[in-house]
């Protein structure tokens, strides 16, 4: 599988941030981030309405206790499927 | 467009898990050399026991190591003790700083700490085999004190002291095992004789359990009073990547223990060992199955009912308790999407109470149920939630268990049966930890948090959650099972190679593992950890440890290790 948007995955404590070098976008749940992320992606004219992509949301393990790191492949990364 | 799914051979070389694989298997293939008359692994250093006062009578590196070459390596016959430990250093410095660099770990400080906790460990090994620490009393001073004295210790395995004295015997003319009974200045001037017999006024006869538990200290001093040494060394402080590779040469030795047995069989004898170890791996998996159906809902309606925790932050809590430790709390915080505080904090819950399992589990057991050997080594295997201390807790308590058995009856159990036991069941536990994980993750995905547009979830989930190292396991032992059943005339040979590998090499992984475990762990990390460290002791010690025990009693009870002298 391939995806048409790869973004970076952490939580700051309070929300689920996702970003790269053209979005940063945030949630307290993935239900609001994947609404905020939505929304942000449909105006940043990228892409037109009604397009279907696929979002890659790649967990940032660097936040992560360096002891733990070994044990990455155990947590989790996101594939969201849109419909702008 | 970007490619994000994951390769089946993802991590292969990045990863802790495949590197204890590779380690293990590299120098199982070195030691399978031997079926070709090659010993490439005959220059391992080992451990001799010694006596502080004959040492200092006469010091030499000589009475403290020596190489383990089997009759292949004549070669290494002449090596230099010191030079045996040197190269030892050398080869395992090496491999596990190309093992440092693949997994992105600095190098250069990998080896200065990998170096310092070599030399650490080589020290605590030696000075854990000084005869009054470690040396068991010979058969003859147990069984018949009032002929031979209560005061005579083994320095080698304890059957070997008794062939030795019986031999000895034999030469002053008394056939002990034609049932002649020596009289006691004939008995003491066998004791002469016998290379490995020794007098002493007094010993604590602890076995090899000595040396761990001197480990164990002196890395929990490092990690809790000398932080700043314990920061230099903590790149190489990697007690799971020592204890899963040490697994791999586990596997060598349960196939081992199949050759030996094979060769029983062939020559004749009757022998219950390749039985025994078929009953612990079934008997193991069902234990095991029970019992992690059982453990994960009461700590699940504890957390939830008792401790008014949320769902996501009792199911991470009860994985990680009831399951296979760390891997299993990160693995359901995956499945369930949980945030990453959450496994983090139960992860250091569960990696600081393993060590306190570590030290009060082996002494318990072995002071409760003191004829329940493989009994008290599965319960441990299912109870202590780390690789690294559940395989070390197994060491210990099979030291423990080993001497205290034998100074009570006089009887001696073969090595590594206890500890086999103890590391099968947690090798079951660990290998369902994919299974688990894709079925929470199933759970979450389409009931518990059903979201429009997530993907769905694939098998292949687990294979990426498979614990690695578990294939060099079974290769390592299903390549001796192969050879026994296959090519049965190579098993001696075979043999020679496989001695080394899971003797010198496994226990060396075992005492590096017990000094890095101390240097990682860090008691003052439980401060601010409140309720769910309450709820963790309560679970662990109240729900975990009595029933697992209890299951280990129903599928293991009646089962003992063979006994190598008596």
């Amino acid at each position: 599988m391939r995806a048409d948007v790869v973004l970076k995955l952490i939580h700051d404590g309070k929300e689920w941030i996702v970003s790269n070098d053209s979005y940063k976008i945030r949630g307290e749940s993935f239900e609001v981030l994947d609404t905020n992320l939505m929304d942000a992606l449909r105006d940043s004219g990228e892409f037109q309405q009604g397009e279907k992509l696929t979002v890659f949301m790649g967990y940032d393990f660097d936040t992560f206790p360096t002891w733990l790191r070994q044990y990455h492949n155990h947590y989790f990364n996101r594939l969201v499927d849109i419909e702008l | 467009m970007t490619a994000v799914n994951r390769k089946w051979y993802d991590g292969m070389l990045s990863t802790e898990d495949w590197w204890a694989v590779w380690l293990g298997l590299i120098l199982f293939g070195a030691g399978l050399m031997s079926i070709a008359g090659v010993d490439l692994v005959g220059w391992m250093a080992k451990t001799k026991t010694w006596e502080l006062t004959s040492f200092l009578n006469d010091p030499s590196w000589g009475k403290l190591l020596a190489t383990t070459h089997g009759k292949a390596g004549k070669a290494y016959e002449g090596m230099h003790p010191l030079v045996s430990l040197l190269v030892t250093f050398a080869v395992f410095a090496g491999l596990t700083c190309i093992g440092a660099y693949f997994q992105k770990l600095n190098v250069k400080k990998f080896f200065l700490g990998f170096a310092a906790i070599f030399f650490i460990t080589w020290a605590c090994w030696i000075v854990g085999h000084e005869a009054h620490f470690k040396a068991l009393k010979t058969s003859q001073s147990v069984l018949q004190s009032e002929i031979y004295g209560e005061n005579v210790y083994c320095t080698t395995k304890v059957n070997k002291c008794t062939k030795q004295i019986n031999k000895a015997l034999k030469g002053l003319g008394v056939d002990v095992k034609a049932g002649q009974v020596p009289d006691a200045e004939t008995a003491a001037m066998a004791i002469d004789k016998s290379k490995n017999a020794i007098r002493m006024s007094w010993g604590f006869q602890l076995g090899g359990g000595f040396s761990y538990m001197l480990a164990l200290f002196v890395g929990l001093l490092i990690g809790n009073l000398f932080k700043g040494f314990a920061a230099f060394l903590k790149e190489a402080a990697k007690p799971e990547w020592f204890i899963k590779t040490a697994i791999v040469y586990l596997g060598v030795k349960l196939g081992k223990m199949w050759i030996d047995s094979s060769l029983k069989i062939q020559a004749g004898a009757s022998d219950t060992g390749l039985n025994l170890i078929l009953d612990m791996a079934l008997a193991g998996a069902a234990a095991t199955f029970v019992a992690y159906l059982t453990f994960w809902p009461i700590v699940y309606a504890l957390s939830r009912k008792v401790f008014k925790l949320k769902r996501d932050a009792s199911a991470v809590l009860s994985s990680g308790i009831s399951i296979c430790g760390v891997s299993a709390a990160i693995a359901t915080a995956g499945a369930i999407r949980a945030k990453p505080i959450l496994p983090i904090a139960v992860s250091m819950l569960i990696v600081i109470f393993a060590m306190i399992e570590l030290v009060a589990l082996p002494a318990f057991y072995t002071a409760v149920a003191p004829d329940q050997p493989i009994v008290n080594g599965a319960a441990m295997g299912m109870t202590v939630k780390t690789d690294g201390a559940d395989a070390a807790a197994g060491a210990m308590l099979e030291e423990m268990m080993i001497a205290n058995h034998f100074s009570n009856t006089g009887e001696l159990w073969t090595e590594d049966y206890i500890l086999s036991a103890a590391i099968l069941t947690k090798i079951w536990i660990d290998v369902f930890i994919g299974v688990w994980a894709f079925v929470l993750a199933m759970i979450w995905v389409y009931k518990v948090e059903r979201t429009p547009g997530q993907a769905a979830v694939g098998a292949s989930e687990i294979w990426f959650r498979f614990p690695k190292f578990v294939l060099g396991y079974f290769i390592a032992w299903f390549t001796y099972i192969a050879i026994a059943t296959m090519a049965p005339e190579a098993m001696g040979a075979a043999k020679s190679g496989a001695s080394v590998v899971q003797g010198g090499m496994r226990k060396m992984m075992f005492m590096l593992t017990f000094v890095a475990i101390g240097v990682v762990t860090d008691f003052s990390k439980l401060k601010g950890m409140g309720k769910l460290a309450v709820l963790y002791a309560i679970a662990l010690f109240v729900v975990i440890a009595p029933i697992a025990y209890v299951v280990a009693y129903i599928f293991h009870n009646g089962m003992v290790p063979p006994i190598t002298a008596s």
